[in-house]
């Protein structure tokens, strides 16, 4: 049997949940205070729109600046950790425990040193974003087969090249795939900071509607969070794609079925 | 070529690689591991040359050293008439076992690496890679990255790789290990089509006695660890090999005598 397009599953999926969302509570299943249907909670969004618009700049501003920070810092750090050998033996297993800690705990002291403003969401968020970029840029490195830097000692690269030609770009598939989850940690930390304390963004809205039991403008919240996500991960993807073409083609052609390549020997071209 | 006028004083004068004497140890517990035990050997340019011997006898370590790639402890090693302290790719080329080439780079890109580090344009470079790309049978193939090529084909366009820079002197270390046996024959073939345009001096390693007696015009053979030379065998075959000549007595004799050299030494 043919496997469907996963592109007309994933279209499929999306289609069906938002007309689920509309009939179930429209048929009764679920009272609209646990679930409003999708076209009340689009026209309020609509309403609101200016209200939304503006948190949610405020709340894309959070998560660029966090992202930044977990992405540099992650990536400087990973990599001198990764590097040295010395340092990758005492630091990765405590970085590796502290990664496991719910730092959420930590968020109000992070309000009480940078205030209930943009500044203590960026740090928290990106602190929380930092662990996995971390991580695997370490990782990425340490795993570098030897060969291709003796191949490349052998071809006369001196230490700098050595860096520049094969340890970045042979380390960043891993680090890509850190870059993306640190990324997601990023908004992910923007938006429970957010609904934790604060005064704006998207998560301080969906808190306080929450609590004047406003539902539809609570899920006209989460729809806009859904769709900052989405659109994060597809950027994502395409960047991740763009930048290890060599990598993403190796998996896509495991994947596919056995394609003829030529194989042993080919029928030496007289050019 | 600069080496070409040193190559043909070598031929006279001395030796394109000149091993006098190299002992090594690596550094470890207990006195570390003795590798290498006085190894001599004086290759002439434009020679095959195969070494051959039990695993853990020494021979990738002894090839290191001819790259420059590691040091030793005693003695002296000289190509073309200078010690090699570090890799110097215009001097020495090497090729690995694994084709250990860099999968995110194309076959252009790969065969052009050594000439990128040295900042030439990129017109330049491909002017380069473009005629070994042809010599090792693979135009065509250059927009292509590894995963996109058989084992035997990588293994080629590690040899281009390794012939850009025109180095005089080129070490191969069991480059054809981890093909199958068909692809294995056709690469050795090909090698010695390639060697005959090129004249080079070759260092091969190899573990297969049929490889290395349808190869060599010298065969020398080492003892197990710490690895010593035991014999050097002269392969008075004519050129160009054929296969068929694996089916005559010389070559049943000479693959027997290293056979012999090898399993008396344990
Ligand atoms: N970097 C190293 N540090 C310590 N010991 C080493 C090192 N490299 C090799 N050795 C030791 O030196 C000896 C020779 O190793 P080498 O790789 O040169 O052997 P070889 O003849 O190439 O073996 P094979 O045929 O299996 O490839 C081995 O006993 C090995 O354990
Ligand atoms: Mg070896």
């Amino acid at each position: 049997m043919r496997r469907p397009d996963p592109k007309i599953v994933r279209w499929g999926i999306l289609i069906a949940l938002l007309v689920a969302w509309e009939l179930v509570p429209r048929m009764g299943l679920l009272p609209e205070l646990f679930l409003p249907r999708l076209s009340k909670t689009l026209t309020v969004l609509w309403i609101d729109l200016d209200k939304y618009w503006a948190a949610l700049l405020v709340t894309l501003y959070e998560v660029v600046l966090a992202m930044v920070i977990a992405c540099g810092l992650g990536i400087v750090a990973g990599a001198t950790i990764g590097g040295i050998a010395v340092l990758r033996d005492l630091l990765l297993p405590v970085f590796s425990s502290l990664y496991a800690v719910p730092i959420v705990i930590l968020y109000p002291i992070f309000t009480a040193w940078f205030g209930i403003g943009s500044q203590s969401k960026v740090m928290f968020a990106g602190i929380y974003g930092f662990f996995p970029v971390m991580l695997s840029t370490a990782a990425g490195i340490r795993t570098i087969d030897p060969q291709f830097l003796l191949a490349a000692r052998s071809m006369g690269a001196t230490v700098t090249q050595q860096i520049t030609k094969v340890i970045i770009p042979a380390s960043l598939p891993t680090v890509f795939g850190g870059l993306r989850l640190g990324g997601a940690l990023a908004i992910i930390g923007v938006i429970v900071a957010e609904m934790l304390t604060a005064s704006a963004g998207i998560g301080y809205l969906v808190t306080l509607n929450r609590t004047i039991l406003d539902s539809p403008r609570v899920f006209a919240g989460i729809l806009c969070i859904l769709v900052l996500s989405v659109a994060y991960d597809i950027i994502a993807r395409r960047l991740e794609r763009r930048m290890v073409v060599w990598q993403s083609a190796g998996r896509r052609q495991q994947q596919a079925s056995p394609r003829p390549i030529a194989q042993g020997a080919p029928a030496p071209a007289a050019a | 070529m600069q080496y070409v006028a040193d190559m043909k004083g070598a031929q006279t004068a001395g030796a394109a690689i000149d091993i006098d004497r190299v002992s090594h140890v690596y550094a470890g517990p207990e006195g570390g591991v003795q590798a290498l035990s006085d190894v001599s050997m004086k290759v002439g340019a434009g020679r095959f040359i195969v070494i051959v011997g039990p695993s853990g006898c020494g021979k990738t370590s002894l090839l290191m050293m001819m790259a420059g790639l590691r040091d030793h402890t005693e003695g002296r090693i000289h190509v073309h008439g200078a010690p090699i302290p570090k890799p110097d790719p215009e001097r020495v080329g090497v090729i690995f076992q694994e084709a250990s080439l860099f999968p995110w780079l194309t076959t252009f890109d790969n065969i052009e690496f050594p000439l990128s580090l040295r900042g030439m344009s990129r017109e330049e470079r491909r002017r380069r890679s473009e005629p070994m790309l042809s010599l090792v049978g693979l135009s065509g193939f250059g927009e292509r990255y590894p995963h996109e090529l058989s084992g035997g084909m990588k293994q080629r366009v590690s040899i281009a790789r390794g012939l850009v820079q025109d180095p005089p002197v080129l070490l191969m270390d069991e480059p054809f290990a981890a093909l199958d046996e068909q692809t294995r024959m056709t690469m050795g073939h090909e090698l010695l089509r390639i060697w005959s345009t090129t004249n080079k001096t070759v260092v091969f390693i190899t573990h297969s006695l049929t490889e290395a007696v349808y190869l060599a015009d010298e065969v020398y053979v080492m003892s197990p660890r710490p690895g010593r030379m035991i014999d050097h065998i002269m392969v008075d075959l004519p050129r160009p090999r054929t296969y068929e000549m694996m089916a005559t007595d010389t070559f049943g004799r000479l693959r027997d005598r290293i056979w012999q050299q090898i399993r008396k030494s344990h």
